[in-house]
Formats: C-alpha cells, sequence, structure tokens
C-alpha cells in the first residue's frame, strides 16, 4: 500500500502519515497523542482544510501528535500529502 | 541602523526551536534550510519554515532564512517559499563569485515584484566560506545593494585553507581581519562565524572580544546560551557610555549652535569620534539619544 509521511514526534511536532483509502471513502483521520481528546475537532478541522486546499480525498491520515500547534500540524499534513502525490515515500 | 551582535541560527526542521527561538532574545535569527536539515527533509523543512513565518512571531529580533546554496537545486524553491511569507533577509551560503549576487538579486527582485513586497527590501547576508570567496569579500559585498552583511566560514573555511579549527583561532585571524576591511570598505557589517564549543564559556567570551577588537559588528550563535555571554562583551560599559553620552552631547550642542568644532573635556572631538560615541549608545540600546 502506497504511504508517505512527514514530521516527527518531538516535543511540539506530529508525524502525519498518509496512504490510501478505498474509492470514494473521502478522508478518514485518525488521532493520537497527549492532547488529541482536547484539541480533535481543531486538529481534524486543520488537516481537512489543507486536504481540501490541495483537492486530496479517498486518503487515510494518521496524526501522532506531540503537542503541536495548528500551524505545525498544518505544514506537516501539507509536506505529507506532496509526498504522497510524489511518489515520494520518506 | 540595527544591532547584529547575536543572530541565533534555528534548526528548518524543527518546530519547538523555531518557535521558541526568539524567546532567547538573540538581536536576529536565521531559520536554517541548509546543513541543519537532512537532504531528505528539505521539502517539510520549507513547508514549515514558510508557515513559521507567516505566522511571523518573533518578537524584535531581524528574520533571516539561510537557504540552500547556489549551486544546488534547492535555492531558487527556498527563495519562492520564504521571501513572500515575510522576512527581512536571506543568509546564502558559500559565496565565492560577485556573479552570484547580480543572479540574486534579479531573482529575489521578481519574487518580490509577484509577491508586492517593496523592490530591494529583502536583505543579503553573506557567508563566505572559501579562500576565493575571501579573496572576493569587497566585489561580493559591493555586487548588490541588497548585501547588508558578509560572515566567514567555519568549518568549511578552515579545511579550504588545509588547516583545522584551534582553540586560539590562529587560522581563522587574517580571514577576519580581511573581512573586516572589506566590510567597511563596501559599507557592510562584519559578522563573526559561530562558536562551536557550545560549554566553553570562557573561550567564548575571549573570542568575542577578540573579534570586538577587530571590529566585527556580532557573531552567528548555536547555542541560546551564548547569547547572554556576547550580549555582555558587546554592552559598552557605564564608564563608556558616560563618555558617549558627553560626546553626542557636545555635537548635538555645537550642530544647534552652528559650530563645526566639538569639544569635550576641553578636548576637540572630530566627527569619526562623534560617530563611534553615537555606536555606543546604540549598542547600549540608547539608540533615543544619537544625533542623527
Amino acid at each position: 500500500m502506497k504511504t508517505a509521511s512527514a514530521g516527527t514526534v518531538e516535543s511540539m511536532d506530529c508525524l502525519v502519515t498518509v496512504s490510501e483509502g478505498a474509492p470514494g471513502s473521502g478522508l478518514s483521520i485518525q488521532l493520537s497523542g497527549a492532547a488529541t481528546a482536547r484539541f480533535a475537532p481543531t486538529m481534524r478541522k486543520a488537516v481537512q482544510e489543507v486536504a481540501t486546499a490541495m483537492g486530496a480525498s479517498d486518503l487515510s491520515i494518521s496524526i501522532q501528535d506531540n503537542g503541536a500547534l495548528d500551524l505545525i500540524l498544518k505544514a506537516r499534513t501539507e509536506a505529507a500529502l506532496a509526498r504522497y502525490r510524489g511518489g515520494d515515500t520518506a | 541602523m540595527r544591532l547584529r551582535r547575536t543572530m541565533l541560527y534555528l534548526p528548518g526542521n524543527n518546530p519547538n526551536m523555531l518557535l521558541r527561538g526568539h524567546l532567547f532574545n538573540p538581536d536576529g535569527l536565521v531559520l536554517d534550510l541548509e546543513d541543519a536539515v537532512a537532504m531528505r527533509e528539505k521539502d517539510a523543512a520549507r513547508i514549515l519554515v514558510r508557515d513559521v513565518l507567516r505566522q511571523g512571531n518573533f518578537g524584535t529580533c531581524e528574520v533571516t532564512v539561510r537557504i540552500n546554496g547556489m549551486d544546488t537545486s534547492y535555492w531558487k524553491e527556498d527563495l519562492e517559499a520564504v521571501v513572500p511569507a515575510g522576512i527581512h533577509g536571506i543568509r546564502v551560503p558559500k559565496v565565492e563569485d560577485p556573479k552570484d549576487m547580480v543572479l540574486l538579486d534579479e531573482t529575489l527582485s521578481e519574487i518580490e515584484t509577484r509577491a508586492g513586497i517593496p523592490l530591494g527590501k529583502t536583505l543579503v547576508f553573506c557567508l563566505l566560506e572559501t579562500a576565493k570567496g575571501i579573496w572576493r569579500a569587497y566585489e561580493i559585498a559591493t555586487a548588490s545593494k541588497r548585501v547588508t552583511a558578509i560572515i566567514p566560514g567555519g568549518e568549511d573555511l578552515t579545511a579550504d585553507l588545509r588547516t583545522n579549527r584551534s582553540a586560539e583561532g590562529t587560522e581563522l585571524e587574517g580571514v577576519r581581519k580581511m573581512l573586516v576591511l572589506a566590510a567597511r570598505a563596501a559599507g557592510v557589517d562584519a559578522l563573526d562565524t559561530v562558536f562551536p564549543r557550545i560549554t566553553d564559556d570562557e573561550g567564548l567570551r575571549k573570542e568575542v572580544g577578540f573579534i570586538k577588537q577587530l571590529g566585527f559588528d556580532g557573531k552567528s550563535v548555536i547555542h541560546p546560551n551564548q547569547i547572554p555571554i556576547i550580549h555582555d562583551v558587546f554592552t559598552p560599559t557605564e564608564k563608556e557610555i558616560e563618555k558617549a553620552k558627553r560626546i553626542v552631547a557636545a555635537a548635538k550642542e555645537a550642530a544647534e549652535r552652528g559650530l563645526g568644532a566639538v569639544s569635550v573635556d576641553g578636548r576637540m572631538v572630530d566627527r569619526p569620534v562623534v560617530k563611534r560615541a553615537e555606536f555606543t549608545l546604540i549598542r547600549a540600546g540608547l539608540s533615543e539619544e544619537v544625533l542623527s
């Protein structure tokens, strides 16, 4: 299965991993990390915004968060999606 | 005139440092896309640095980005990402040809025009990391009006000189003197290379005293703990401040009375001394007392 990721699990960062979803499945977002229970809605919104702006769908996006601000989450999501699209599976 | 006593490098792929670097109160920041970022992370770091810049919370720091060298395939993409995001300047590694400064100037102008940024706003800080770069320092510093500072390399330069870095810094002495001379002739700042031994506070203090005496305006910094030591060395003493205040006050009075000559403590003082006194007050954080 094609996957791509970006980021780290270091403090104030997050690791975003993108993998192929079923056709027509839209976006499936999984969150893990200490703060995700509290911030899940805003984190999902941030990821969705980036995916929509990049025209990405039918993907599974998994976030391992270690206290990343929204702007970091967005930057890591963009990098992971760009890598997924570019075939870079780093 | 902007103080550049300390310019702190922040690894471009590290959110923690990128977001918190300014809290250590350096005069400037260098968000690093070059050596601090692994090859396979160049893409992610570029996006991260761009977004951290857009957020724009850096206190009073002068914000610069070290792009990848102009001999790589990354530098234009780096510029496209970070210049529109809002920066004061670009730090360019391994500059050794004045023609590169002309090309960089043109590329920056194109990006500024497209982004609606005033033409010429983005300054350039040149890292001279080879013997050829040091040799051509004056030509490089005058190749574009954007060039605002030149900085000698450390490790790369000593390797190019076929020597290595010593605690005394003997191998860089001639280079540093040449660099200050070129900077002053070109009217740009001379900023020193990093001090690599991050736990050697005494060694750092000694080196900063030395480079200050040579005429450097500041130093690149790789660890926040180095900042207060460097600021301390560059901050004038009470005695120096008092003398500078008297000189500047006398110059003001002479100007108001239409007199050309300035007398302080019974001695005539010429214009370069007044300029130096003004600079002392700027370094002391008293720029409001400066004449011009």
